[in-house]
């Protein structure tokens, strides 16, 4: 048990994806989540079930409005911005870097 | 690349570096390079894209998709991995 502990800290052999999401710990990162949310913030904590710990998080949820009448599609997005935040991994859809816009 | 019988670790070695697309039952697509993969497809691309009917996001680096489930049973977020071969076949995976 130990000696996998000491290979997960130390391995650079082929890495599973929560490996390489550990390289990520203390920088910013984007969550996709599901209903539409997406997040920025800096991770502090993760499990294997992609619980996470998010600092300085702006939370972004997109909606979109269908005109009864002529049957436009507006989208809508409304963000806040939370301190520290929890978030539950069942959620998570994806884990990424920052995004460069364009 | 051949169809006998082989380890999955052995399979999951092989696909690995591969041109992939890994489409979500809701509908969006991700586009890359397989970096890795494991027993509980998760999954790591690189040179991701992001497709939603047209084009959206383009991810550089790495992108992590969350695997959602039960090693032997169903899985709740669906997921198609399409792997482009060296032309000779192709074959897709539900994950």
């Amino acid at each position: 048990m130990s000696t996998d502990i000491f290979r997960k800290t130390y391995t650079n052999t082929v890495e599973e994806p929560l490996d390489l999401i550990r390289l990520s710990l203390d920088e910013r990162i984007y969550v996709k989540m599901r209903n539409d949310r997406e997040l920025r913030g800096r991770l502090h904590a993760y499990d294997q079930h992609l619980n996470m710990i998010l600092g300085d998080v702006e939370e972004t949820v997109t909606t979109v409005e269908i005109d009864e009448e002529t049957y436009e599609e507006l989208y809508k997005s409304t963000k806040r911005n939370i301190p520290m935040l929890f978030v539950r991994g069942d959620g998570v859809v994806l884990v990424a870097p920052p995004l460069r816009v364009g | 690349m051949s169809l006998r019988k082989q380890t999955p670790s052995d399979f999951l070695k092989q696909i690995i570096g591969r041109p992939v697309v890994v489409k979500l039952n809701s509908g969006v697509d991700y586009r890359g390079v397989l970096a890795c993969l494991d027993g509980y497809m998760n999954i790591a691309i690189e040179q991701t894209e992001e497709y939603v009917n047209g084009q959206l996001k383009n991810k550089y680096g790495d992108a992590f998709l969350r695997g959602n489930n039960d090693l032997m049973g169903k899985s709740t977020t669906r997921k198609t991995l399409t792997l482009y071969s060296d032309g000779f076949f192709s074959f897709k995976m539900f994950l």
